[in-house]
């Protein structure tokens, strides 16, 4: 019996020291963008958006479980595979691509570092240039280890989200019930929403981050199977989070039918009815989030592109070492933060353009992943079973259909 | 140092002609009778000398029903005006799903944009494109391209932007340099999926004179796939220099993934203070089994080593020195150290026993040299020889060294024994981690490659 928990013990400790990749990338899913999504979804549509969480989860564990494998297998990013499987024009387009929906991202990203920033009262003039100072000077100096480890703490001040989920006092049965049991409502607003919550959920960056990280933190094979529980915990953290989100909107601004347009309306709104503390919370979660995703997603685009177009890449590497790498890096983080200093500048166009090149991009990468997945030469016996290559096949086509819809609304709209 | 290639024999004749891969890659191939077969998809090419030749072309017909032909070289009747004409009938050409040519190395699936190793700068590149001079109707493959310019090649806009360069920056390097690196000094990393091993380039042998320390980074740049499969393929010296310059973490996932047998054999080659590190820092019941799978003689010395504690003397000496007996001639000493084979450089000292393996004294290369060659070795000895003991630490180690200005300091147990020398090196590593431990900010001056 000893000897068995001390085995289960051993077996945590391992599993605490692959953690990581899954875990953050999921994490970066609850960005600005996604709790503006789940808090409107939330007001508007009360818990009735609740059950999309479980196909979410799987969908999100099918993909990302991909990425985690081919890197423990090949030892190599995505952009590498691409690359040196599809030829250096593919690669290049798809970077150009990915540069820009993910440089409107980060942008979107420090706008939600700014209107955190006003909800505690702070100018935005202070907060955006020393938030963009910090995750700048965080990977120019730090090394993978350092970085993962401030990742994972960012990680767990999602916590947040959860006590103001219990601060807000909903009814826990309604909760439960609505979660078991999907609803499917053909009014026009409900089904843009589900899409909109959905479509978020899947980002080309993630794909191309979660292999990067996977490959720079050197998992081994006989390891994998930490790595895989890492990818399927980090889509349950996420989605627990995401759903407390709409909890606490639910609970308190749909039950007095109290309509919002973003995160900082859905804060602004809590104050009166869930109280002080239940607001700050919010707004620091919504800080938390712009913050570590703000970090992440030009981390991301510099670990790709410079994969995909063969310069050194690296976290642990000096900036001299790879000056492209961190140039690139540099960049998306001072352009993102500069745009939102500017005046009047309009947040709804960089959405769209962000979502359009998301939506144009996306069915690219799932279905090179798919390919590359199942190349015998590349991944051995590592290959996706059948069952599981139809399920993937299942969650990319609807992705892809989805992520096409959901752009056509946006610009219809 | 740049990336220049340096020209080479090849360069010389004006008559050879250059073209780049690229620029023959999807060409239409047409057959004698000028009807259209496919276009030109790959090269295959004998890897058997230091500039391999093409040996096969491969030609791809169907858009969505992919289908590949192999062609011999010698079918070829010319490649010219962007066309490739053959010798022979269509209809001798059969077509395959796939095409897998084991033994030669295609210029597509192997070379063009993968991760080769640069053995003249000591680094792993990605192949932007692939320089081939053609020689009696024959391609050889001249240099690798990883120049900016050949990515832009590549994607089509290599006009476009040398004609902007030339008008805003008439003299960028860009427009100037040509980034190319002699295919002699190019290792490819292709694996073979039959053998699962790496062809090295044996004609040229480059890999094995890269200096130690370079190696093992290059070596941790690859993944780990390659880096097993070019560790497999290596011979057990090149296997024992790349082991002893990786750090553990690396040194343990590679033993995870090789045989028992093949450990213990590189173990064996390690000069025996690098296997004790190794060694000591693995769970005991693992060093155990290592030590039972070695020669009886090498495993004694070893577990012997580790017994001592790791920061001590007895810990980092190694066992490997010179060591003669007092009456020895100097002429047979110098001799005998010229039959001598060494895992690793020795230092130049050599130390005078007794019969007992009493320390009695030193001497060096120089002096046994200059000394006259029918003297006992005593007659060359240093007036005084200092020594630490097996319990002694690395401070006193290292305090020592530096006063009496030695590189290398004999190691001796309470009776006077003789038990092995720890060389400057070893307490160097030591000192500087302590020092690491205590500012732990130092900036560490990177040599510029």
């Amino acid at each position: 019996m000893k000897i068995r928990i001390r085995k289960y013990w051993r077996e945590f400790l391992i599993f605490l020291s692959i953690m990581g990749p899954g875990m953050i990338t999921a994490n970066v899913d609850n960005d600005a963008g996604g709790i503006t999504t789940y808090s409107v979804a939330g007001a508007h549509f009360g818990y009735s958006l609740i059950w999309s969480f479980i196909p979410i989860i799987i969908a999100l564990v099918i993909i990302q479980e991909m990425c985690s494998r081919m890197a423990v297998v090949t030892g190599k990013g995505l952009a590498d595979l691409i690359r040196e499987e599809f030829g250096v024009k593919v690669t290049f387009y798809a970077m150009t691509v990915l540069v820009f929906s993910n440089l409107f991202n980060t942008i979107s990203e420090f706008a939600g570092i700014a209107a955190s920033a006003e909800l505690f009262g702070i100018s935005k003039y202070i907060m955006v240039p020393g938030c963009a100072l910090f995750v700048w000077w965080l990977i120019v100096k730090g090394t993978y280890k350092s970085v993962e480890k401030v990742f994972l703490v960012a990680c767990l001040f999602y916590v947040s989200y959860i006590v103001s989920g219990f601060l807000s006092k909903p009814n826990w049965q309604e909760v439960a019930h609505s979660s078991v049991n999907p609803v499917l409502r053909f009014d026009k607003a409900y089904l843009l929403m589900l899409m909109g919550v959905i479509g978020t959920t899947i980002a080309p960056w993630m794909q191309f981050y979660q292999q990067a990280s996977v490959v720079e933190k050197e998992i081994k094979l006989k390891n994998y199977k930490y790595s895989k529980m890492d990818v399927i915990v980090g889509a349950f953290v996420v989605n627990i989070i995401a759903i407390f989100i709409v909890i606490v909107c639910a609970a308190t601004l749909f039950k007095n039918g109290i309509r919002v347009e973003t995160a900082k309306d859905a804060a602004l709104a809590l104050k009166p009815l869930a109280g002080d503390y239940c607001f700050y919370l919010f707004a620091f979660g919504l800080l938390n989030a712009s913050i570590f995703s703000a970090c992440i997603l030009p981390l991301s685009t510099a670990y790709s592109v410079c994969e995909g177009m063969g310069w050194e890449v690296g976290v642990n590497r000096r900036f001299r070492e790879a000056p492209q790498f961190y140039a690139l890096y540099t960049a998306m983080i001072v352009i993102g933060a500069a745009l939102i200093l500017l005046p009047n500048v309009k947040l709804v166009p960089i959405m769209l353009i962000s979502q359009a090149t998301n939506g144009i991009l996306l069915p690219f990468v799932l279905v090179f992943m798919l390919l590359l997945v199942n190349n015998k030469r590349l991944m051995g016996k590592y290959t996706n079973s059948l069952i599981y290559n139809i399920f993937a096949v299942l969650t990319i086509v609807v992705m892809i259909l989805l992520s096409i819809a959901l752009l056509l609304t946006q610009f219809i709209h | 140092m740049n990336n220049l290639a340096k020209p080479g024999p090849l360069q010389d004749n004006a008559k050879h002609m250059f073209v780049y891969f690229s620029e023959l890659m999807d060409r239409p191939v047409f057959d004698k009778n000028g009807q259209l077969i496919g276009e030109l998809y790959d090269i295959a090419v004998k890897p058997t000398e230091v500039y391999p030749q093409s040996a096969l072309l491969v030609v791809r017909k169907g858009f969505i029903n992919r289908k590949y032909g192999v062609i011999n070289w010698l079918d070829i009747q010319e490649m010219k005006e962007k066309v490739v004409r053959l010798k022979i009938d269509k209809a001798k050409i059969t077509f395959r799903e796939k095409h897998n040519n084991k033994e030669e190395l295609t210029l597509r699936r192997d070379i063009l944009d993968q991760q080769v190793v640069d053995t003249f700068n000591h680094k792993v590149i990605r192949v932007n494109d692939i320089h081939l001079l053609e020689v009696d109707h024959s391609l050889m493959i001249a240099h690798v391209d990883i120049s900016m310019r050949g990515l832009i090649r590549r994607l089509g806009f290599e006009k476009a932007v040398d004609f902007l360069m030339k008008i805003f920056f008439r003299n960028a390097d860009y427009l100037k340099t040509e980034h190319l690196i002699s295919w002699k000094h190019i290792q490819p990393l292709s694996i073979n999926p039959v053998s699962m091993t790496i062809k090295v380039n044996f004609p040229s042998k480059q890999l094995n004179s890269i200096p130690a320390a370079d190696l093992g980074e290059i070596f941790l740049d690859l993944s780990m796939q390659h880096q097993l499969i070019l560790f497999k393929s290596l011979d057990l010296n090149t296997r024992a220099r790349i082991f002893m310059n990786i750090d553990f973490k690396a040194q343990e996932s590679l033993v995870e993934e090789l045989e028992q047998g093949e450990v213990v054999e590189i173990l064996m080659h390690l000069p025996t203070d690098e296997a004790t590190d190794f060694l000591e820092k693995l769970p005991r019941d693992i060093t155990e089994r290592f030590l039972g799978l070695m020669e009886s003689k090498q495993s004694k010395k070893l577990s012997q080593l580790l017994g001592y504690s790791s920061d001590s003397a007895g810990g980092l000496m190694t066992t490997e020195y010179l060591a003669f007996t007092k009456d020895t001639t100097v002429g047979s000493v110098l001799s005998q150290i010229k039959e001598r084979v060494f895992k690793v450089e020795p230092a130049q000292f050599v130390y005078i026993v007794d019969e007992e393996h009493h320390l009695v004294g030193s001497t060096n290369f120089r002096r046994l040299i200059l000394a006259n060659p029918a003297d006992p070795i005593q007659s060359a000895a240093f007036p005084k020889t200092y020594s630490v003991h097996l319990d002694s630490s690395v401070k006193e180690i290292a305090y020592l060294m530096e006063k009496y200005k030695y590189y290398v300091i004999p190691v001796i147990d309470e009776k006077n024994v003789l038990h092995g020398i720890v060389t400057v090196d070893d307490v160097l590593s030591q000192v500087i981690s302590i020092a690491w431990r205590r500012l732990k900010k130092i900036k560490v001056q990177q040599p510029k490659i």
